[in-house]
């Protein structure tokens, strides 16, 4: 299938973010720059079958489906909570009224790699696109064409609840340009290729570090201390991924947790990993399950947070 | 035969008091490990049933049923380890299985139902459908130890 590839000025414009975000007061005009780019590669032609797949990498079925039996996958209405209140995920089928069906390709590349509505208020970053930020120009296209398959389902998007101050969304404005760096994924040419195929996926597209990363009062994830276990959306401890406990774990035993969900002394994984067991890691191709696990054992093994939801150890 | 009930019951209150006074004179350390060799247990039954649900290891439905009934029992054997007694020991229960009380026992209760569930379906014969309970059964689970438990070190 013939497909445009992406125009040059998305990668120009991270080139100049990433390199003002070091110059601080530029990061403004970069991304007002960057805001007003993605129209001129977004109408790529994208591939359907490809874009379920990286849905399914994505995880994007978890928060915008309903945590009960039944519920119609992608219509919205997971809550997710935070130390900030209570997020609920959007409905994502393209129903015109209720979901995303009038969105423009152009609103769906501006809202997964800048974080913005298409009405151009910001979107809180429980949209996990700091991470989302990552994906390439191709896989976007094939997500969004995805999208644009599923049956339109009318179910409404729930308001967020919110505590007080972070009902207003014009500080994101002032979050962003602290901790965000908009911009697709960079390959480094110095690692091997299943090394940085593995960043990708749990950097970008798998947003991993959104839980096992930890986070600042302000709620972004330090990048010093990537993977080094975070906490969960209620403020329990969650495990460092990299190696320095990781390393514990043979290959086969890693590989059977993140398609079984079981774990070497025959535990299994509390339900929300479960949840990410069935509807990612064990959904991936073989090569990419193997590009995920050679990326973890790659990290610098970096010490865990100091303890606090598990008081007692 | 009124006098023999009346007997009968007094030795049963007596009986049942110590019963009672010894399981709370049972040291914190020893629940602690009753409870962690329960759950334990329900690992060692458990496991073998999730490989057959996810396809890992050939179904067999009498190692299911048996598993299963092992399960219904040892499901119900570690939440009376839970005293408040061992609030302060190192074990990977969270505060919340003190302070969200109710909530504990409602993960409990959805957690038995569910073994309650597989037990009745590998009763059927219907090997779909004892696999989709293992898979309900997996879920209680983790969603208990979502909430209540802390993670491994």
């Amino acid at each position: 299938m013939p497909r445009h590839l992406p125009g040059e000025g998305a990668i120009t414009a991270a080139t100049a973010s990433t390199a003002s975000t070091r110059a601080g007061a530029l990061a403004w005009a970069a991304c007002a720059l960057a805001l007003l780019l993605p129209s001129a590669f977004a109408a790529a032609a994208g591939d359907a079958a490809r874009g379920l797949y990286l849905a399914k990498a994505g995880g994007c079925l978890a928060c915008h489906t309903e945590d009960k039996k039944g519920a119609t996958p992608f219509a919205g209405g997971r809550a997710l909570k935070t130390p900030f209140g209570t997020f609920y995920g959007p409905n994502l089928t393209p129903h015109a009224a209720a979901g995303i069906g009038r969105w423009s390709d152009a609103d769906f590349v501006r809202a997964m790699r800048h974080g913005v509505r298409p009405d151009g208020a910001n979107y809180y970053p429980a949209f996990p696109y700091p991470s989302f930020t990552g994906i390439t120009d191709r896989d976007l296209a094939d997500l969004w064409a995805y999208l644009k398959t599923l049956p339109p389902d009318p179910r409404p998007s729930q308001p967020h609840d919110l505590r007080f101050p972070y009902r207003w969304r014009y500080p994101i404005v002032a979050w962003k340009w602290l901790y965000f760096t908009p911009g697709p994924f960079a390959s480094d040419p110095r690692r091997a290729p299943m090394v940085d195929r593995g960043a990708y996926l749990v950097e970008a597209l798998g947003h991993c570090g959104e839980c096992h990363t930890p986070r600042n009062y302000l709620g972004a994830t330090k990048k010093d201390r990537a993977l080094a276990g975070g906490k969960g959306p209620t403020g329990k401890d969650l495990p460092n991924l990299t190696p320095t406990h990781l390393a514990k774990w043979s290959d086969p035993e890693l590989k059977d947790f993140l398609l079984f969900g079981t774990k070497p002394d025959m535990d299994s994984a509390d339900e929300a990993m479960a949840e990410v067991v069935r509807n990612t890691t064990s959904q991936l191709t073989p090569e990419d399950l193997a590009a995920l696990m050679a990326y973890l054992r790659a990290l610098p093994a970096r010490p865990d947070e100091p303890a606090t939801s598990d008081k007692k150890k | 035969m009124r006098s023999k009930l009346l007997t009968a019951g007094l030795f049963l209150a007596i009986g049942t008091g110590y019963a009672c006074s010894a399981i709370a004179q049972v040291k914190p350390e020893t629940l602690v490990e009753q409870r962690v060799s329960a759950m334990r247990l329900q690992g060692k039954y458990f496991g073998p049933l999730g490989g057959m649900a996810q396809g890992r290891i050939p179904y067999d439905a009498n190692i299911a049923a048996r598993n299963a009934g092992y399960l219904e029992v040892l499901s119900k054997m570690p939440w009376d380890g839970f005293e408040p007694s061992t609030k302060d020991l190192k074990t990977r229960a969270l505060p919340e299985v003190y302070s969200e009380p109710a909530k504990f026992k409602a993960a409990q209760d959805t957690f038995n139902v569910e073994v309650g569930k597989l037990v009745a379906a590998t009763k059927s014969g219907n090997e779909a459908s004892v696999k989709a309970a293992i898979m309900d059964v997996n879920k209680a689970c983790g969603n208990c130890h979502d909430t209540f438990r802390a993670k491994a070190q």
